[in-house]
């Protein structure tokens, strides 16, 4: 192999690092987007048996959106092994205790079951917050677009916003709001 | 790619010495038939020898073809290669032109196939003028820029104006015609 074959090799085969921002996203559909950069499907040289698979960090994952009402009605279990030692927990409690955990079951459980989905998952880097360490950040060149917008809270517009923002009706000084 | 197929020996297409660039040698040296003068199975075999084999032998020279009686037992094909490659096919039943075919194959295949997959259906030294594909290529350029994590480019795309857009919208515009209109009354 010539020096510039290998290094054509190099570039083909390199690996992106992708950001994928997770607030107010459904972590089941964002899962089937984020399958796709890990195991590399989105490239044209995508085969199962070739290793192009890219990394994705994930921020914000605290403050994913779970569809209607999932939250109280998922249940996530699991089995140590031992007799009785079955265990149900809650969307809602798992999230309490690791705020990564959910988007990272679901990611996982959206790929196929072979020996290649432990390594995938490998690529995968979520965190709870936009708190990344800056050798992870450096490495980023690459944003995935939100599966939904993001909306804006009222408390994150400016005052200025807020007053010039129209008016429907002019409510008579007597009007009570509850 | 099926599964049945995983555990054999995977290949390229290739053709010894570049062959049929400028000239074609062909890569079947020898084949011998082989038969049973009294059995039904080679009937076909027999058929094929009485009427189509000198055809055969007399438009391809360049193989040799041994005829092998054998008595009671199946019609058989057995092919060699210039590469040393021979290849073993039974004819049991066989009908004349089926056996014509066969020999066809062998005639004009480059070697054994057998227990070997071809991972690409077709073959070429030039493979791409642009350059095989990187991650790099057609990449926005505005990313080369960017700082991560970046609100606008995170954002999502195709999404439907919503009512409150609209009405910031028409409002707007109402605020426009009335500017207009002031300016006219002036």
């Amino acid at each position: 192999m010539s020096v510039l074959k290998r290094v054509q090799q190099w570039a083909t085969f390199a690996r992106i690092w992708h950001l994928y921002d997770a607030a107010w996203q459904n972590p089941f559909y964002s899962a089937e987007l984020l399958k796709k950069y890990l195991m590399g499907a989105h490239k044209p040289i995508y085969h199962p048996m070739n290793d192009c698979g890219d990394h994705v960090i994930v921020i914000n994952s605290s403050d994913i959106a779970l569809p209607g009402d999932e939250w109280k009605k998922r249940v996530y279990f699991h089995h140590t092994g031992y007799p009785g030692g079955a265990s149900w927990t809650l969307a809602w409690e798992l999230h309490k205790k690791d705020p990564t955990l959910v988007l990272k079951k679901a990611v996982y459980n959206s790929m196929d079951g072979n020996l290649q989905r432990r390594y995938t998952m490998e690529r995968l880097h979520i965190f709870p917050d936009a708190n990344v360490p800056s050798n992870l950040l450096s490495n980023i060149s690459n944003q995935i677009k939100q599966l939904r917008p993001k909306p804006k809270r009222l408390d994150e517009y400016t005052e200025k916003e807020i007053q010039e923002f129209p008016k429907l009706i002019d409510l008579p000084k007597n009007h009570i709001l509850r | 790619m099926s599964n049945s197929h995983i555990f054999l020996k995977p290949g390229f297409i290739n053709v010894p010495l570049q062959n049929g660039i400028g000239r074609y040698v062909g890569q079947l040296q020898r084949v011998v038939l082989k038969f049973c003068k009294n059995n039904g199975s080679s009937r076909g075999m027999r058929e094929f020898i009485e009427s189509d084999l000198v055809n055969f032998a007399k438009n391809n020279p360049g193989i040799v073809v041994y005829l092998k009686p054998r008595r009671h037992r199946t019609a058989v094909i057995k092919a060699e290669y210039l590469n040393g490659d021979t290849q073993w096919l039974s004819c049991r039943n066989f009908s004349k032109d089926e056996i014509y075919k066969w020999l066809e194959l062998l005639r004009k295949q480059q070697k054994n196939h057998e227990g070997s997959r071809i991972r690409k259906l077709w073959h070429t030294e030039n493979p791409s003028i642009q350059g095989p594909w990187t991650p790099f290529t057609f990449r926005d350029p505005k990313l080369n820029l960017a700082t991560f994590p970046d609100e606008e480019l995170g954002k999502s795309e195709n999404v439907a104006s919503t009512s409150q857009d609209e009405l910031v919208e028409m409002f707007k515009r109402q605020k426009l015609l009335e500017l207009e209109a002031a300016s006219a009354s002036n």
